[in-house]
């Protein structure tokens, strides 16, 4: 097992003026389970292949390990990839594509039967050892590419959004059964998705990256509640972050958050911080979650500070919780995620009160969360 | 002698270099010597005609225009005879091979696609029997190109003992597996296959070598497969098939790299016409280009015109509702004046589409 280091690695083709993949500088601890995620063309299954040894890197170093790997083939680095296509040996059995990497590595025999049959034990696929992948269904398949990759024993697993070719039910599943598996190999595990759901069950840490650079690496929860920049605080979370542009001022001893429908007073230790960094009178972001926005009579009453009026354009109804798209405050729609027993109804005006305790204030120009900068 | 050690032949004697067969009687009534030796140079009207291969009764020679030294012509001879003696290291099959890959590039430079395999060469014996032509192009930066004997070995093991493995160009191998490696794939015990399931087959093979091939041992590589084939007669014109399938579709679907040619006709089609033509056409069509600007628009219309069309199937591939897609194709149509439902404008779209990712990248 081994721990993965990347030095100030830059990816740039030739030909671009631009690099794919700019100073990522990263230590993934031994047995960390780290996922890359951001959107398409991010760079992050660049990064994924540049420390498989697919892409050359420009700039940088790669450590596996205590090994400076830039210049060793893909072969020599002891890493397993499993990728979205996961194309399994057509003309090989279940048994005879797990064995074949440890075959072309001159293992001996019964070491591959031994490995085999652990893998596949743990992967319960026992009973399809001898079968033909075309007789196996999708999450068969998938399976089989895990143990494929599983089998060799490697310092470090690379998978990029493995789950992809899977339906929705069966995503959830495997990416359960991936965690578990993880888990329990204690191997390092490097995991590029571009879905945020997947990001957050699945990852120790996440590094979110969008044009090439990394914008956040965190633990799920510091993501989440703490995230650095619009950037970040939009990308996760589903329903994504409410954004509402405005301008903070000083009204009566406090500072207040205003916008077209929207005037809310922010707590005073948040304030502070507010008036430290010279941003009261100038216009900012507001951003809250869509459940820290509250329909409740109880929580209504303890906060008048941040009551807002609304009207509600659309309700969906998912059954455990409900998504109220609200007009009225700030230009968008404005999204609540409010108790599925509400008996809420579209076309109703509504008085609801923000947590403002939750709440992050944005840098208009520098796009910077203000809680959370030095 | 392989096209890039020809250009590079070209840059260091400062005149173009050709190549050619011919007869030793030829050779001899041209002034050369009666038992010729690779590195035997005459001078012609052309130039210096030095030998780089004989064979039975015939022989390969590099002519070139340049004026050369005698001194010249010596080092020239010793160098061409090195590298006849490269392969000597390795095993009869290995030498037959290259010379083999040597005779096909021969005969596609020269524009003889429809060359059979002479008697003359003695790997002629194993190309009798159906087989399955892959092309495959390792792109691995930084790294030395494997050797011929370890890459024989990991082919056997995957592939089948039959196989045999034809070094073309730099990093470039023919490989042709047995065709019953097609009855492999299928776990069914028929015997027969229609030809849909043959396609299926054949690039579920090309997509698992790709696999073992990039995952298990030389990194990145394209890989073409085409439909089985008798070696003996049509090798020179599957080779230059698969080749030419590898560079329609790196131009024109980054981001795959395995290759079909019967899922590049139109992709061939497009990169013939005229450059003229094609520009004119994305001028016209440019305001509508924009869309394509849009990852997600660029995705569903991708899987739309591989689903053939189908608005259901397409859902299901996108793993979105089907009205979601409906309204992602009304949204189109609004937009751009384009519903590709209709035949006319799904057609114009999937050209766009694919000349639309070629000029991108200019």
């Amino acid at each position: 097992m081994a721990g993965v280091r990347l030095e100030h690695v830059y990816k740039k083709y030739p030909g671009s003026d631009k690099a794919s993949v700019t100073d990522f500088h990263l230590d993934i601890k031994d047995k960390e389970f780290l996922v890359l995620v951001g959107p398409s063309g991010c760079g992050k299954s660049t990064t994924l292949r540049m420390i498989a040894g697919l892409e050359e890197i420009s700039e940088g170093k790669l450590y596996i390990g205590d090994r400076v790997v830039n210049d060793v083939a893909p072969k020599d680095r002891d890493i397993a990839m499993v990728f979205q296509s996961y194309a399994l040996y057509p003309h090989m059995n279940v048994y005879q594509n797990m064995a074949f990497g440890l075959k072309l590595r001159k293992f001996r025999k019964d070491e591959i039967d031994r490995r085999v049959r652990e893998a596949a034990r743990t992967l319960e696929i026992e009973h399809l050892l001898d079968r033909k992948p075309k007789a196996l269904s999708g999450g068969q398949r998938q399976r089989v590419a895990l143990g494929r990759a599983i089998v060799r024993e490697p310092q470090v697993f690379l998978m990029d959004e493995p789950l992809s070719n899977l339906d929705a039910k069966l995503r959830t599943q495997m990416r359960a059964n991936i965690s578990k598996l993880m888990k329990r190999l204690e191997t390092t595990c490097i995991y590029v998705t571009h879905d945020q759901t997947e990001a957050m069950t699945m990852g120790d840490r996440i590094v979110v990256m969008k044009d090439g650079v990394i914008q956040q690496a965190a633990t799920p929860e510091v993501l989440y509640n703490h995230p650095i920049n619009l950037f970040v605080a939009g990308f996760i979370g589903a329903p994504a972050m409410n954004f509402i542009p405005g301008q903070l001022t000083e009204e009566n001893g406090a500072v207040h958050f205003r916008a077209t429908g929207i005037n809310v007073e922010i707590p005073e230790g948040r304030a502070k911080v507010l008036r430290s960094k010279s941003y009261v009178g100038r216009e900012v972001i507001l951003g809250f979650r869509p459940e820290d926005i509250h329909e409740e009579p109880v929580f209504i009453e303890a906060s008048p500070k941040s009551v807002v009026n609304a009207s509600i354009e659309v309700c969906e109804n998912l059954g455990p919780e409900m998504y109220l798209y609200l007009t009225g405050l700030g230009k968008d729609n404005v999204i609540a995620r409010v108790d599925g027993r509400s008996t809420l109804k579209e076309g109703q005006n509504v008085k609801l009160a923000i947590d403002m305790n939750k709440i992050h204030i944005f840098d208009k120009d520098t796009e910077l969360n203000v809680f959370e900068i030095e | 002698m392989t096209k890039a050690k020809l250009q590079q032949l070209q840059q260091v004697l400062g005149a173009p270099v050709v190549t050619g067969t011919m007869s030793l009687a030829d050779w001899e009534r041209i002034g050369g010597k009666k038992d010729a030796e690779i590195g035997d140079y005459v001078e012609t009207e052309d130039g210096v005609r030095l030998i780089t291969w004989t064979e039975a009764n015939e022989l390969q020679y590099i002519q070139t225009e340049a004026k050369l030294t005698p001194l010249e012509k010596e080092l020239l001879r010793w160098a061409l005879r090195q590298q006849s003696g490269k392969p000597g290291g390795g095993t009869d099959l290995e030498r037959q091979a290259r010379r083999l890959g040597e005779w096909i590039e021969q005969r596609i430079l020269s524009g003889q696609t429809r060359a059979e395999v002479p008697d003359w060469l003695e790997i002629r014996g194993k190309l009798f029997d159906g087989m399955i032509p892959f092309l495959l192009q390792n792109d691995q930066a930084g790294d030395r190109e494997p050797a011929y004997s370890e890459l024989e070995k990991v082919l056997r093991s995957f592939l089948s003992d039959e196989m045999l493995l034809v070094p073309l160009q730099e990093r470039e191998w023919l490989i042709l597996g047995p065709d019953r490696l097609l009855l492999e794939v299928d776990s069914a015990d028929s015997e027969l296959v229609d030809h849909e399931e043959t396609k299926e087959a054949l690039f579920s093979l090309a997509t698992g070598l790709h696999e073992m091939f990039t995952e298990q041992w030389g990194g990145e590589c394209h890989v073409a497969v085409g439909e089985p084939i008798i070696p003996t007669e049509s090798l020179v014109r599957a080779v230059s098939e698969l080749r030419e399938t590898i560079h329609l579709g790196r131009k024109f679907h980054v981001g795959m790299q395995v290759h079909m040619p019967w899922a590049v006709h139109l992709e061939r089609l497009l990169n013939d016409i005229p450059e003229a033509a094609r520009s004119r056409f994305m001028e016209e069509m440019m305001a509508r280009l924009d869309l394509f600007n849009d990852p997600e628009t660029v995705s569903t219309l991708d899987a739309f015109f591989t689903m053939d069309c189908n608005v259901s199937e397409t859902a299901k591939k996108l793993y979105i509702h089907r009205n979601t897609l409906l309204y992602r194709l009304d949204k189109l149509k609004q937009e751009a004046g384009l519903d590709v439902r209709s035949f006319n404008d799904a057609v114009l779209v999937r050209i766009m589409l694919l000349l639309y990712k070629v000029t991108k990248r200019k």
